[in-house]
């Protein structure tokens, strides 16, 4: 069981244990090896691997895993967690005619659609034997019978978001290290994934995620900034819920209507709203002010059959909207069928990511509306920073199938830019900031330095950058950019300055690319190592990082910090450890 | 609220995290023997439902004496094969098609029934069609998938196959629509060939903001290599990364050195600093760089015009593989227009063996016509089954199962009431059962719980012939020895003798520390329980709104048999006991559940 000090290193790192050859990292010592590994990945019918040699990639989410081998463009299965999930084995009663959900019953005490959720991150309320219960059967299911795989043990990557709470973090490792055996764990953070998934790296990563939506600063692959806001996807299915109930005869509304606020009784069941929300929401573009004196500029790819109906949306009555809907409601008592001005079902979309009736001051930083959130993460960022993620927007997350979501937010941040600037301060002139002798002085280095790609935009994005005050204390990544601009690293035609979306293969994908490419992950966890030390094995990051000079903090060995025994392999658990 | 039948489910004695990975032998369980009887199993608990089992779920290894459930067994894959052809698929071209089968079997993205291939033409004569279906076919195509549960058919969503074989290739290479795409193979063929090469396109400076709109499987094939490329060594043929090469990075043989991905604490060192850079993003579509199309405008459109009906449900949208062959639809995937036949998941044939001791516990024919099993050691045969009925003491009726359906099925709070619970031995050997249950029901009701005789004997499982001429059916002997019981732990405060005043008819007596009734292999006991009022939780409050099944009166039970079995040997864990020879004592030990049934909700 223990590891002899000293003897631990080679299997730690991530490197070695990817190539059985041994050779650790140096694959590629010439041009034709390219080819020849590419061949072999191609080949690479996994089946012809040994279980150990497979490496299995998860992607957890709070509703759902995904699973799959690196270097395929998708994971092979998803399971979502349900109710059904967590009954016994052998309890077929969902099978059986005349067999109704009892939701209202399952949905008391606020625990509407918490049964659809793997885990909450207010871990004082989370049961976390459960929550690794849940991974465990979800993954079980999963193998069989999507990846038609054994029980032999197989390393993992993870892909976790990267604020998830460690008790959490721990729970699921304990439960897959005692129950399935994996040598190790690598941890892979979401937003990175994505980057890479998109070809970038560096990127404002909008994750429209289920309990909140997350906007992630990557820069040169690093997390730099990330603000949340608990705008997300439950939010919206419980919009959704509030909607159609409002729609309902009186008598068979639930309480809440007209106080959100209220011990909330629901009228339709969770399952019904998601559903719904699935199919039928959707998100209205942005309503032009009438004295729309600025520019459109981010307007011109809507076509005009939008912009009628955004006129029409402004000027009738939503219940004279082109068109209704009938929705057929089952859960309600009795069951029900809504016709809905199809207009109607834009009302959840705003209510939950925009709020846009209510002031920007009025909101808390955890429940910004998501235009907001966007905009002010951008607005943290150092100018180059910023520069450069706002060209390099990635829209991701479960929400991102809102139609037309991803352009109402893109659309309401291109518009807060033009309006307001980088200004950090608002209600400043423009005028005085465009006489800061900083910016200028900004200005003309960028001039200087080469082709940028924005000089012909014409948004003013660029323009009045520079109003970055205190980025040398808040931000140690600024020498960081500055070097490298002036090193000329970016020389190539970086588009940057202008407001740019791209699209990514997702996070599963993009760690499918970081595995398939024998790229580290973040932190690697040892079986072993977890089993005897648990999560209080793990240094912490900044220590760690703090004392090795090694650029790859996976193999750490050499300098590890921790005393005794387990002095030669220490381990961190990435950002996870951070707290 | 419909009654019940009254049930059993076991748990695993693998849910203890402490037994994980640890071998639970004969003298295993003796050392926690004091801890058995304050944690109290709470089968109301959401874990609970992940480690109970019925009887027919559960395995037994006879060489680690225990019970093995499905999370506590190493399976090895017999055979893989699809459950709509049979066939059976060689492991060497499993995954290429994503563990599906690759010949002509869909379900269909509706109903998930069948897919039929039919002719698009008109038929020319269905008698005729009828009598000659399987010989030379007299139709041609185009060919559908269609449905004939739903009737659904792939022309719905516009695609029409040539041929009607080869279905899934020829799938792979439609859209939905009928467009056609070139496949993986294909693309590969072409980019081999230089004339047609498209790289080039996107490592030039600038070709990159007018990309075309690459597939899914393009967009990743080609970041793939667009990293591999960016991996290589500057040195080497690819000069189109020369510009990169003056960074002073001699060679960046691994993403490790340049990729850097830790992004905890703030510190950097200036080696990690001089390699970041090293590789440039992506530039074009040959590279993988998509824009993302924001203007959802048109489907919206399509959304208002398909309506309810018109969009996939969330269930649909689950059965649908990932569509790689398409670039990524967003919102437009929950458009019923964008389902795809599903090609049949391929399933796999088991073997089970004990993780610890590596003893095969299960094996399954490898024909995959038969669902018969070579080798299976099912936990019924080694530990004895539980079933449970409803006794009326009211009347002076044989109890039996009429009496609980007489009595509506429903527990009424409050009222005692009295089950049979009858423990049958499959051994070959006499078992001693000890049972221990808590006098109060756990969770939010507290069902008085009490278990008239909580130890007991039972009779081996002898041949039926050697017990006819052994014993002439003397129950009253049998009674005597099943004696032994001790009193009940818990205190006699659970109202039992109360209950059995009634008394029962014949020689049956509702007695504290009797058995009830005994016959060759098995043994029957009763329990008395009185069901909680659904109106008074427990510590006081409102009820409120029940959860689902918190009316059902459910008992935790503790099980432990006893039994001395012919020593088998060199077997793992085996304790020869001193007083008999070639005797081993064994023990299981295990959490089970009763259900018994509903309680009325007045
Ligand atoms: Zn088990
Ligand atoms: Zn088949
Ligand atoms: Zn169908
Ligand atoms: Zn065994």
């Amino acid at each position: 069981m223990s590891t002899p000090a000293g003897s631990a290193l080679p299997h730690r790192s991530v490197a070695n244990i990817r190539s059985p050859s041994g050779t650790g990292r140096h694959h590629h010592h010439s041009g034709s090896s390219t080819p020849n590994r590419s061949v072999a990945s191609n080949l690479g019918s996994p089946s012809s691997l040994r279980a150990d040699e497979e490496i299995i990639i998860i992607e957890f989410g709070t509703r759902r895993l995904q699973v799959g081998y690196p270097n395929d463009p998708a994971p092979r299965g998803c399971v979502w967690f349900a109710p059904e999930q967590q009954r016994r084995v052998g309890d077929f009663r969902q099978w059986q005619s005349g067999y109704r959900h009892e939701w209202r019953s399952a949905a008391a005490g606020g625990r509407w659609g918490r049964d659809h959720e793997l885990w909450q991150y207010d871990v004082r309320e989370v049961d976390l034997g459960l929550v690794g219960d849940k991974i465990e059967r979800a993954l079980r299911e999963a193998f069989t019978k999507y990846m038609l795989i054994d029980s032999r043990p197989r390393r993992m990557v993870w892909v976790i978001p990267s604020s998830l709470p460690i008790p959490l973090l721990s729970a699921a490792l304990d439960s897959v290290f005692s129950r399935f055996q994996p040598p190790t764990v690598s941890l892979l953070s979401s937003p990175l994934a994505v980057a890479v998934g998109a070809g970038v790296r560096t990127a404002l990563v909008v994750d429209l995620g289920w309990r909140e939506t997350a906007v992630t600063s990557i820069y040169e692959y690093r997390e730099v900034d990330s603000s949340r806001s608990i705008r997300g996807g439950r939010m919206l299915v419980e919009q959704t819920h509030n909607s159609l109930a409002k729609h309902l005869p009186g008598s068979q509304r639930g309480s809440n209507s007209d106080n959100p606020d209220a011990t909330h009784e629901y009228a339709i069941s969770f399952e019904e709203c998601s559903d719904i929300a699935t199919r039928m929401v959707w998100c209205k573009p942005r309503q032009r002010p009438a004295t729309a004196t600025a520019p459109q500029l981010s307007d011109d790819g809507l076509a005009t059959v939008l912009e009628q109906d955004e006129a029409e949306a402004r000027d009738l009555p939503p219940t004279e909207a082109a068109g209704t809907v009938t929705i057929p409601l089952k859960s309600c008592s009795p069951p029900n069928s809504l016709e809905l001005p199809f207009d109607a079902l834009t009302e959840p979309c705003e209510n939950a990511f925009f709020d846009t009736q209510y002031s920007p001051s009025s909101f808390d930083d955890h429940e910004l509306p998501l235009h907001l959130l966007v905009y002010r993460s951008l607005l943290h960022l150092p100018l180059d920073v910023r520069a450069l993620c706002m060209s390099r927007i990635i829209f991701t997350g479960g929400c991102a199938n809102v139609l037309g979501l991803r352009g109402r937010i893109f659309d309401e941040v291109s518009h807060l830019v033009q309006e307001q600037g980088w200004d950090p301060v608002r209600g400043k002139g423009v005028g005085q900031l465009r006489a800061n002798p900083k910016l200028k002085r900004r200005g003309a280095r960028q001039a200087a330095e080469g082709p940028t790609g924005v000089a012909a935009q014409p948004d003013g994005g660029e323009e009045q950058d520079g109003v970055w005050h205190d980025s040398a204390d808040t931000t140690p990544e600024v020498d960081l950019i500055e070097e490298q601009l002036k090193r000329g690293a970016d020389k190539g035609a970086r588009v940057h300055g202008e407001l740019r979306a791209v699209e990514s293969l997702g996070a599963w994908s993009g760690a499918s690319l970081i595995t398939h490419l024998k790229t580290p992950a973040i932190a690697t966890i040892d079986r072993e190592i977890w089993l005897q030390h648990g999560a209080a094995g793990a240094s912490k990051a900044a220590d760690v990082d703090h004392k090795n000079d090694k650029p790859q903090r996976q193999s750490l060995g050499s300098g590890g910090l921790m005393r005794g025994a387990a002095a030669a392999s220490a381990w961190t658990l990435g950002v996870w450890g951070a707290n | 609220m419909a009654a019940l039948t009254p049930y059993t489910y076991i748990q695993c004695p693998c849910a203890d995290p402490s037994t994980l990975g640890h071998p639970s032998g004969p003298n295993a369980p003796t050392d926690t023997d004091a801890d058995e009887d304050d944690r109290t199993f709470d089968p109301r608990a959401p874990r609970s439902n992940y480690s109970l089992y019925p009887l027919e779920y559960l395995l037994y290894c006879e060489d680690c004496h225990q019970i093995r459930c499905p999370r506590c067994i190493a399976e090895e894959i017999v055979t893989y094969y699809c459950p709509n052809c049979l066939f059976e698929v060689p492991s060497s071209n499993l995954r290429s098609e994503g563990n599906r089968c690759t010949r002509n079997c869909f379900q269909c993205p509706i109903c998930i029934g069948p897919l039929a291939i039919t002719s698009l033409e008109t038929k020319p004569n269905p008698g005729l069609l009828a009598a000659s279906d399987n010989t030379a076919a007299p139709h041609h195509g185009p060919y559908a998938l269609t449905c004939s549960y739903c009737h659904w058919s792939s022309t719905e969503v516009g695609i029409k196959l040539d041929k009607p074989n080869n279905v899934h290739a020829q799938l792979a290479r439609l859209q939905n629509g009928g467009a056609t795409r070139l496949t993986g193979k294909e693309r590969k063929e072409r980019r081999a060939d230089p004339s047609k090469a498209q790289d080039a396109d996107g490592r030039r400076r600038g070709a990159s903001r007018d990309g075309q709109d690459l597939d899914l499987e393009t967009q990743f094939t080609n970041l793939k290599t667009f990293y591999q490329s960016q991996l290589a060594d500057p040195e080497s043929s690819d000069s189109g990364l020369a510009p990169l090469g003056d960074l002073g990075y001699s060679s960046p043989t691994s993403l490790s050195r340049i990729m850097h991905l830790y992004t905890g604490g703030g510190r950097q060192d200036k080696k990690a600093k001089s390699r970041v850079g090293a590789m440039r993003e992506a530039l074009g579509s040959g590279e993988g760089l998509q824009l993302a199309h924001l203007d959802e405008s048109a489907a919206i459109a399509a959304l208002q015009a398909a309506g309810h009906d018109g969009t996939a449900s969330t269930t649909q949208l689950l059965e649908q593989p990932p569509h790689l062959g398409a670039a990524h639809p967003h919102g437009s995937a929950r458009l019923a227009a964008s389902l795809r036949p599903i090609p049949y998941l391929l399933r796999t044939k088991r073997s089970k063996r004990c993780p610890l001791c590596r003893h095969i516990i299960s094996k399954p024919e490898a024909k995959i016509q038969t669902t018969r099993f070579r080798i299976r050691l099912v936990a019924g045969t080694y530990i004895p089954s539980l079933a449970i009925r409803a006794l009326s003491l009211s009347s002076g009726n044989p109890p039996g199962p009429a009496a609980a359906a007489a009595a509506g099925g429903l527990l009424d709070p409050l009222k005692p009431a009295h089950f049979l619970l009858t423990f049958k031995n499959p051994l070959f050997d006499p078992i001693k059962v000890t049972l221990g249950a808590p006098a109060a029901t756990p969770g939010r009701f507290a069902s008085r719980v009490t278990v008239l005789c909580p130890a007991f004997e039972v009779d081996a499982n002898t041949d039926v012939w050697d017990e006819a001429l052994k014993d002439g059916g003397g129950g009253e002997r049998d009674k005597e020895r099943g004696g032994r019981e001790r009193r009940r732990r818990k205190g006699e405060d659970g109202g039992g003798s109360g209950g059995g005043g009634g008394g029962g008819g014949g020689q049956n007596q509702l007695e504290v520390g009797k058995i009830w009734e005994r016959g060759r292999n098995w043994v029957s006991i009763v329990v008395e329980v009185v069901p909680a009022s659904l109106q008074a939780p427990v510590g006081g409050g409102q009820p409120g709104l029940l959860q689902e099944d918190e009316d059902v009166l459910e008992i935790p039970m503790f099980v432990r048999v006893e039994w001395e079995a012919e020593a088998g040997g060199d077997e793992v864990g085996a304790v020869v006991s001193r007083d008999r020879e070639a005797k081993e004592k064994r023990e299981l030990a295990y959490w089970c559940v009763l259900g018994l049934g509903r309680i009325r909700q007045s």
